[in-house]
């Protein structure tokens, strides 16, 4: 955990670590419940999700453990958190689907809602968010047989079904793509599109092995776009620092966007208020 | 969409990033091999930091064929600018350590006595690093001490091992590539054998290949399956003298597919107890290990690099969670109590990731993720003992960021904090 205003090279005000805490390597997704001061995690290698105290520190367990074989979890990827319907979503790229659960669920419990199966187009899925107000879920899938891209199915949808929607193409400048974000406010997705699709020109003067043509970037659409269909916005270039950024997270009362980049081993915050809707005081 | 572009990046800024070091800001190439992660700019008339947008909410944009937004400059940007230090290795023969730097993607030649007692920072003789190399998110480390060569396995990405010979440097192609399996952490080399054995936490196996395996060549033996014991395996110690491969696992297990899920009953993921698993240097399939040191009074928290000293019988254990370097005797088993264990605010060690026993100097090498340091100890150091040497890769008191691959990120509104996963 970093202080909003870190900056350089700061370290971390708090760590969450150690066995008792039943976290691991690969860990892809976070979400955080300001509601009721909470943090999900995702533990790929444990097949499991793990709810903290929002103060929690040091080698402190989790106050819930979502994991078990009724729970029809594998290896979980990603998580986001719909506050309105008390709901956690649960992404997973090897079991292909999304898992949704009560919020307070714990232990091995069986999902309220399973998408999973071939009409649902996804493959590896690497981001979940979920819009409220338009009851809407935004899937992000990485596929190398089927669409790579952004899947937006009714948010109370259930089983083998199609999406609603998916943003995907050459135009959408997605070629791999990670952690989402909706901001429920303007109906729009905000993604790390990552696309680290390495590229080894070994004796090239090249950036290798990160691909220097197909660089990563943040990508807004409006979670209405549908087909292959450019951006409404990007955060891409030298100057914005991202190679390949892996997540993403938005700060609407500041303005903020959050990015990490996982080549860089860098975190970069954008203050980008035309991103946001407009302040009505 | 309209699309105001009041102010952007400007031509002068391709091509390079903005680094602000110690109040100078530097313009680099961003693949120098000295470039440092920073990237900043607080200055917002610097004319490489002016961007604006203007984000459509007419839903035409995508459709017009415009895009707000762009080169835009970070106003904050967190990175550590020094190198991570991960796993170690020791070659006695020639004098030589080796580290991994997960941080920049480099490995980190130094002389085996060039750490001192001051808190001045030690360069390294020699850097590996750049894009030629392929190195990544670099993990586990092992040294030849007869054909002078270093194997460096790549973790969360880049799914490859690199062999570098000795003392080269900069940005050099690898003397070899292997492709390995996702999720690569220890490597260790047995030379009486010919072979080398790397552990793959994601499919929860020990792979075993000829030393000089390229390219997509086949592993000769693979340990995997229930009955192994092998759960989110990490540091690995290839015993020549005793023909054995040793495991140190964090316990963390779940299927891959829901055709194994549903293997022998169904099965969810589980948390088990950290362990250290021994193997006969034959062993293949789904086999029982020879020997497993596993349980509340073994100490292990997060058990990462792992390394044998059959001179004494013993094995040397990086406690990560515990900030703890254990050692046991080599052929314990079960609840086994360490023989003796490296701990206190005098030992210095703080994440400790990699561990390297030299008999022959009677010495005990450690790396410390979240120090920016290696520290050295009398091989038979007990306790809350300082260091007899510190080799430090950042001026003392530099925070240690810690990312390491990160890939989520989230906002605390009520802390005004960002929670990053690594």
């Amino acid at each position: 955990m970093f202080a909003r205003l870190a900056n350089g090279n700061s370290g971390p005000v708090r760590v969450i670590e150690g066995q008792g805490t039943k976290l691991s390597r690969t860990m892809h997704g976070i979400a955080y419940d300001p509601l009721h001061d909470e943090m999900i995690v995702p533990v790929h290698l444990a097949g499991a999700l793990l709810v903290f105290r929002g103060d929690a520190k040091g080698e402190e367990a989790p106050i819930r453990v979502i994991q078990g074989p009724h729970t029809g979890i594998l290896r979980p990827e990603t998580t986001a958190l719909d506050l309105v319907h008390d709901e956690i979503y649960v992404g997973e790229d090897g079991g292909k689907d999304i898992l949704v659960f009560p919020r307070n669920a714990n232990g091995d419990v069986a999902p309220l809602r399973t998408i999973r199966g071939p009409k649902t187009g996804l493959d590896e899925v690497r981001g979940v968010a979920v819009d409220p107000v338009r009851n809407l879920l935004v899937v992000s899938s990485r596929s190398r047989k089927a669409p790579t891209g952004l899947f937006i199915f009714n948010r109370t949808d259930d089983g083998n079904v199609t999406p609603r929607a998916i943003i995907a193409g050459p135009r959408t400048g997605i070629v791999r793509i990670r952690q989402i974000v909706v901001d429920p406010e303007q109906g729009k997705i905000f993604v790390a599109v990552k696309n680290n699709k390495e590229s080894y020109r070994w004796d090239a003067a090249s950036p290798s092995p990160w691909n220097p043509d197909e660089p990563g970037f943040i990508g807004v659409w409006d979670i209405t776009d549908n087909g292959d269909v450019l951006p409404r916005a990007v955060i891409k270039g030298l100057a914005s620092g991202l190679v390949w950024p892996a997540g993403v997270a938005l700060n609407s009362e500041d303005r903020e966007i959050y990015t990490i980049d996982s080549v860089r081993n860098g975190m970069f915050t954008f203050h980008t208020p035309e991103f946001f809707r407009k302040k009505t005081n | 969409m309209e699309n105001s572009m009041k102010r952007r990046a400007s031509l002068a800024c391709a091509g390079a990033f903005m680094v602000f070091i110690a109040g100078s800001l530097l313009l680099l190439h961003p693949y120098s091999p000295t470039f440092p992660a920073v990237v900043q700019a607080s200055d917002l008339d610097d004319p490489c930091s002016e961007a604006m947008v203007q984000l459509s909410t007419s839903g035409a944009a995508s459709a017009s064929g415009s895009v707000a937004g762009g080169d835009i400059v970070p106003v904050r940007s967190l990175a550590d600018p020094y190198p991570s230090l991960h796993s170690v290795a020791v070659d006695p023969e020639n004098n030589r350590v080796v580290m991994s730097d997960s941080n920049r993607g480099s490995v980190l030649f130094y002389e085996r006595t060039s750490a001192g007692s001051s808190s001045k920072v030690t360069s390294p003789k020699w850097q590996v690093r750049g894009p030629a190399t392929g190195m990544m998110f670099i993990a586990g480390v092992a040294m030849d001490p007869a054909r002078h060569e270093v194997f460096a396995v790549n973790n969360d990405i880049g799914d490859r091992m690199e062999v570098f010979p000795y003392d080269e440097e900069g940005n050099v192609k690898p003397k070899r590539v292997l492709l390995v399996p996702h999720g690569a952490w220890g490597v260790s080399l047995n030379g009486a054998r010919d072979e080398l054995a790397i552990s793959i936490e994601h499919i929860n196996s020990v792979l075993v290949y000829r030393r000089e395996a390229a390219g997509g060549e086949a592993p000769l033996r693979v340990i995997r399956g229930a009955q192994t014991g092998l759960a989110d395996p990490h540091g690995i110690a290839f015993d020549v003298a005793t023909n054995e491969i040793l495991v140190s696992n964090h316990g963390n297990w779940a299927p891959l597919t829901q055709e194994e899920a549903s293997e022998g009953g169904l099965q969810g993921g589980r948390f088990a107890l950290p362990s250290i698993t021994t193997f006969p240097a034959e062993a293949k399939g789904d086999v029982k290990p020879t020997r497993t040191i596993q349980g509340a009074r073994t100490e292990l928290n997060w058990p990462m690099g792992i390394s044998v000293d059959t001179a004494h019988d013993e094995i040397a254990v990086a406690s990560y969670g515990n900030n703890s370097i254990l050692v046991f005797h080599r052929t314990d088993n079960g609840d086994a109590v360490p023989v003796r264990v490296i701990h206190g605010d005098r030992a210095g060690i703080l994440g400790p990731m990699g561990v390297a026993i030299d008999s022959k100097n009677d010495e005990l090498w450690v790396t410390n993720y979240r120090d920016h340091s290696a520290v050295v100890f009398p091989r038979a150091a007990e306790g809350n003992v300082a260091p007899k040497r510190i080799l430090r890769n950042a001026p003392v008191g530099t925070p240690a960021v810690g990312f390491g691959n990160a890939g989520a990120v989230a906002y605390d509104s009520r802390r005004e904090e960002i929670l990053v996963p690594n």
